[in-house]
């Protein structure tokens, strides 16, 4: 049972505090969901959990099973296994995503270790059938004009075959119509449901995506905070009440 | 390698040492150190050689056509400006015949008040040496002529100085007419421009000939404009066709201060513009805009410098060129991204717009680049009206040739557009008209 | 050979990824062998070094001519340094070796040659090379080609596939007439250095009508200390005939300069198409001065895919002068300056007949405080009809020091012609790269991965062998670009 503690977590932007003491502990199999309005730092937490240079971390730690990843390089934490699904992913020309994944998992083996090209190709293959997308896009650049749902499909196709412990989804839901959204949830349900049974933090800003993928957590973010926490029907009393409410409840707690 | 000159065609042509001593005789009333600088820049430009072939900064330019022989310095001249084809508000005018002030317009009382400075060269070498001094042909020339810049100040005779102190606006432009009259005559406009802090101001320079004979002109004109200042400049050159000209630009933008400038280059045989913008603090942004008419046998040969040396700075240039007949015209434009200059934007665009069948359009965009952090591009272009284009106006029953001139003027609004002053907008379109 | 970018199935990257045995270790052209020489016109210039060459060679008097004529012209020209770069004045031509030779006739068969010879081939891997992919070799050790083969299918079709001695001397008939034609010896001083001293090089004919369907390939290395290479190639594709060639140079580091300075001829006649594909990576102390034009006939393509990783200076511009009615050019280039490095290339068009049409792309990458720069020649001068150029140039600059220029020079006359230039400098992507780590890559192999990406689409026009060495020899080069 792997484990992703966030502990008083304070996260500036220059020499703006956005996140503000910040605690979460996500185990294997389970689904976190961080919802909140705009503005209020849950796409900060996200980046500078991945090690964004944007951001400085001001204060509290990431424990992933117990060792910070605070001083390890983006890509020392990827490696690790922490997952960002971003919410504009980059396009990157002339890199095919076959190539690009290829490299992805090459660089997770040891020294001297290759990949096995036909395996490779097959599991790729199979992913991509799950997510519908067209075996046609493993020659295409990476994201390159890509619309806004092939680009989110691209993301969970990465973290299929990357097999993270932690999945940061960061709005993964936005720019996703309905059939869209349904296949991304399926494809994150069935690693969900997998041997790899991946923790996952879901940002959204809609209770939508969680009628797809059922959280097990349901916290409200504000200020750079969590405000409120709850089970899956604290998404729907915020679906129903606005986020005004959780507003006015948490000024009235802190006055 | 042959040189094309004859043996009778020296290096200085008809400015000779004695025509150069007859010429500071003519400046008793200038201050000592005026006359000294006029002295260095005499020795200069006879000690420098005219353009070689081999020059870079002349590829492509017809050099044996550069004549410096048969002018004489102009003689001060009372011709009243009689120029009514560029009409348009002014808030003050000077006019200079044959580098003499022949008429000015007194500036508002308000504007004098607020020490707003509308004068002579002769004037502020004796009331503003300081400002002089730190702005009178004070930056490099980097663009080819630095023997024909040496010969403009040292036969320079009067010329515009305009100071807009720190926070004044001045709507409306500020007009500077240069007129030249008599064959063989030698002329040499000089505006000078100084906006300080957070000044706002619009100057024009309208060159034109008094009569059809062939002049030699060798201008130049200097625009610095301070922290935050935002100064929006014009000229229109309109010499007669037979005439020979130099023109040179240097224009330097301080801390978030805005230059606009636009060059339109209409008359002249030969006309050779060379414009520098020095992008010198962060914020600063320097927008270069030209249109050429070039007809007959005219060449236009326009070479511009964008330097960024500070981050943070823009330019943005677009020169556009209309040719017919058989004239040329060369653009030659660089961008110069100093070491450390990161995020500069820059974009450079020479757009050639061919009318006839014997026109040459040369274009050298260039870029050289030593930031990584930056967006520079550059385009150019030489093509034709667009057949398409053009065939849609004639299905609307316009004729050929009247199709192809509205498509003409569409291609030179999108640079007459950026204008923010429509009379002067309009004033410009009017004075193209008179080439067609 | 299929064009990788004719592929586009993942069963394409899957070849690339899976073959990385083919193409060149660039670690392997890192070392020397001790070579005895047979003949050697001992260091600088002279017109006895002129008379000693063409005696070796046994050439026909016009030939030493020539090259007499052309020493005077080297001798008389001056530097380019009005525009070129002033490390020009760094090469001293009387420090240079202007020949050395084996003296031995090309070999047919592997067997025949030279042990020590075979050992520095074995190295470089050319025998693999040559039995997976090329139709024919000609593997220039130093001045004379030790080793030359052409398949029979090749020959079969009457292709004449020789070194340049060999071609002059068996068969003047064809090779005079455009030798020396398409790029005059007083182009330039370098043009006129090799007209003096060529030695080397392939001369090529492929007769009416005839498509080899298999490049004919080259490598050319430098093997002795101030030695400089002239090697002379001409390619000569009659009517309706097809051929592609390849070249590619790795050569041992020295410490002190080297000079190559080479001629490229080609002559593509009606309706004929040349591709000449270069990968060129010369050591980082090697003054790469070559001359490259095509002459294109009616109809005939031609098309310069030239690649520019190694040298301390290359100046390099190949060009096409489109001769008949629809003739076609193209210039295709990639280069990559790391420290030290100059990387001075572009591309000349002449169009000299009506509904010519040429294409110039153009991609630099500037890495540590090395310098790229473009220069270009568009002209389409007066009367022609409907000529059209279109030309891209884009750089990307690694650090932040690195260095970019850009020199295009386009003339057009008159009112039946278009041309359209573009250019763009930037940098690499901090997002993408934040992106490419956040999948576990390094920040190093996101940036390798960031560079192949913006020239994988020149890169795929390259056979599928130079493409992997390309790409590896870019991870080489990123390799400590960052941090």
């Amino acid at each position: 049972m792997a484990s992703l503690e966030i502990q008083n977590l304070q996260i500036s932007i220059g020499d703006k505090p956005i996140v503000k003491g910040l605690s979460l502990t996500i185990r294997s199999g389970e689904v976190h969901a961080i919802m909140g309005p705009n503005g209020t730092g849950k796409s900060t937490l996200a980046k500078a959990i991945a090690g964004h240079p944007d951001y400085t971390i001001t204060g509290g730690d990431v424990l992933l099973d117990g060792k910070s990843v605070l001083e390890m390089e983006t890509d020392e934490r990827a490696r690790a296994g922490l997952f960002l699904a971003f919410q504009y992913p980059s396009e990157i020309p002339g890199v095919t995503i076959a190539n690009f994944l290829r490299a992805a998992l090459q660089a997770r083996l040891a020294e001297g270790e290759e990949i096995d090209a036909s395996a490779y190709y097959k599991r790729l293959y199979a992913k991509m059938d799950l997510l519908k997308i067209d075996r046609k896009f493993t020659s295409r650049a990476v994201n390159d004009g890509f619309s806004g749902g092939e680009k989110k499909r691209c993301e969970i196709l990465q973290m299929a075959m990357l097999e993270p412990k932690f999945a940061l989804m960061d709005e993964t839901d936005s720019g996703l119509d309905i059939d869209a959204l349904r296949i991304v949830a399926e494809g994150v349900n069935a690693q969900r449901g997998s041997a790899i049974s991946p923790g996952i933090l879901l940002i959204t800003h809609y209770q939508r995506l969680l009628d797809y993928i059922i959280p097990d957590h349901v916290h409200v973010m504000w200020d750079g905070r969590i405000v409120k926490s709850g089970d899956k029907s604290l998404a729907l009393e915020l679906e129903a009440k606005g986020y005004d409410w959780v507003k006015q409840e948490f000024a009235a707690a802190s006055a | 390698m042959s040189t094309a000159s004859p043996a009778t065609q020296s290096q200085n042509g008809s400015f000779t040492a004695e025509v150069f001593a007859a010429h500071l005789a003519t400046q008793a009333a200038a201050p000592a150190w005026w006359l000294e600088r006029k002295r260095a820049a005499y020795a200069q430009f006879a000690a420098l050689p005219m353009p070689a072939r081999t020059n870079e900064g002349w590829r492509f330019s017809n050099i044996g056509t550069l004549s410096l022989d048969g002018v004489a310095v102009a003689t001060p001249s009372n011709l009243k400006s009689q120029i009514s084809d560029f009409k348009f508000k002014a808030v003050a005018e000077l006019t200079f015949a044959n580098n003499t002030l022949s008429s000015r317009t007194a500036l508002p009382a308000d504007l004098a008040a607020k020490g707003v400075i509308v004068t002579t060269l002769a004037e502020a070498a004796v009331k503003h040496a300081d400002l002089l001094k730190a702005h009178f042909m004070a930056q490099p020339q980097k663009l080819g002529s630095e023997k024909f810049a040496a010969l403009h100040i040292a036969f320079v005779g009067d010329g515009a100085f305009i100071y807009v102190p720190k926070g004044v606006t001045v709507t409306d432009p500020i007009v500077v007419t240069h007129l030249a009259s008599g064959a063989g005559t030698a002329v040499f406009p000089h505006t000078l421009v100084v906006a300080e802090e957070n000044s706002r101001a619009t100057v024009v320079d309208y060159f034109v000939s008094a009569d059809a004979s062939a002049h030699f002109a060798c201008g130049a004109n200097d625009l610095y404009a301070g922290h935050g200042a935002q100064l929006t400049y014009v000229a229109a050159q309109n010499w007669s066709p037979t005439t020979l000209s130099f023109q040179f630009n240097s224009t330097v933008v301080r801390r978030d201060a805005r230059v606009q400038s636009l060059n339109l280059h209409l008359g002249a045989r030969q006309a050779r513009h060379e414009s520098l913008s020095q992008l010198q603090a962060p914020g600063a942004f320097s927008e270069m805009l030209a249109l050429t008419v070039a007809m007959g046998a005219q060449e236009f040969d326009q070479r511009t410098l964008q330097i960024h040396q500070a981050p943070n700075t823009k330019s943005d240039l677009l020169y556009k060129n209309a040719l017919r007949d058989t004239a040329r015209t060369i653009f030659s434009g660089l961008i110069v991204v100093d070491p450390d200059a990161q995020k500069t934007d820059a974009y450079q665009s020479n757009r050639n717009l061919m009318l006839s069948d014997d026109a040459e359009a040369n274009s050298l965009p260039g870029l050289e680049i030593q930031a990584n952090d930056v967006r520079c591009t550059h385009g150019a272009t030489s093509s034709r009206i667009d057949p398409e284009q053009e065939f849609y106006l004639q299905s609307r029953g316009i004729a050929k040739a009247a199709a192809d001139e509205l498509l003409t003027f569409g291609f030179f609004e999108e640079v007459l557009n950026r204008l923010e002053n429509e009379p002067l907008h309009d004033a410009l379109r009017e004075l193209i008209k008179t080439k067609f | 050979m299929k064009l990788p970018s004719e592929t586009l199935s993942p069963a394409a990257d899957e070849t690339v990824m899976e073959n990385p045995t083919v193409g060149i270790d660039q670690t392997k052209g890192d070392f020397q062998y001790k070579v005895d020489y047979a003949f050697d016109a001992g260091t600088g210039l002279t017109e006895d070094t002129v008379r000693y060459i063409s005696s070796v060679k046994k050439e026909a008097p016009w030939i030493l001519e020539f090259r007499l004529n052309a020493l005077k012209k080297f001798f008389s020209m001056p530097m380019p340094t009005h525009w070129a770069t002033k490390d020009l004045e760094n090469i001293d031509f009387q420090k240079i070796r202007y020949y050395l030779s084996q003296g031995q006739k090309p070999k047919r068969t592997w067997d025949e040659v030279p042990d020590d010879i075979k050992k520095t081939f074995e190295r470089l891997g050319i025998p693999e090379q040559e039995r997976k992919f090329l139709a024919g070799v000609e593997a220039q050790f130093d001045s004379e080609a030790a080793y030359s083969n052409i398949k029979d299918i090749v020959a079969k079709q009457g292709v004449i596939f020789v070194n340049s001695t060999e071609g002059l001397r068996e068969h003047p008939e064809l090779f005079r007439k455009f030798f020396g034609k398409v790029i005059p010896t007083g182009d330039n001083k370098f043009s006129a250095l090799n007209s003096a001293v060529f030695s080397g090089g392939s001369f090529i004919y492929v007769p009416k009508g005839v498509k080899v369907t298999q490049p004919l390939q080259a490598y050319f290395r430098i093997n002795a200390e101030n030695f400089g290479q002239f090697e002379r190639t001409l390619i000569i594709a009659d009517e309706g005939a097809e051929v592609v060639y390849m070249e590619g140079c790795t050569a041992p580091k020295f410490s002190t300069s080297t000079l190559h300075s080479a001629v490229v001829e080609l002559v593509a006649l009606k309706g004929a198409k040349i591709q000449y594909i270069t990968v060129q990576n010369w050591a980082n102390n090697v003054f790469n001065l070559v001359t490259k034009r095509g002459i294109a006939h009616e109809d005939a393509e031609i098309k310069w895919i030239d690649c520019n990783i190694g040298s301390r200076l290359t100046m390099k511009y190949p060009g096409v002068v489109l001769k008949g009615e629809r003739a076609r050019g193209e210039v295709i280039s990639i280069a990559l300056a790391n420290d030290g490095q100059h990387q001075d290339t572009g591309a000349k068009m002449i169009h000299a007949a009506n509904n010519t049409t040429s294409n110039i792309v153009a991609k630099s990458i500037s890495v540590g405080q090395g310098r790229s720069t473009y220069r270009g020649v568009v002209h389409i001068p007066k009367h022609l009809k409907g000529c059209k150029n279109n030309t891209e140039c884009d750089a990307l600059l690694i650090n932040t020091n690195s260095r970019t220029d850009t020199y295009p020079a386009i003339t057009v006359r008159g009112d039946q012609n278009a041309t359209q230039h573009e250019a763009s400098v930037s940098k690499v992507n901090e997002e993408m790269i934040f992106y490419m780590q956040q999948r576990g890559l390094t920040e190093g192999q996101a940036m390798s991965l960031a560079v192949n990406g913006f020239i994988n689409d020149l890169a795929r026009q390259f056979p599928m062998e130079y493409s992997v060495e390309l790409k590896r020899l870019i991870d080489l080069e990123m390799e400590g670009s960052v941090g």
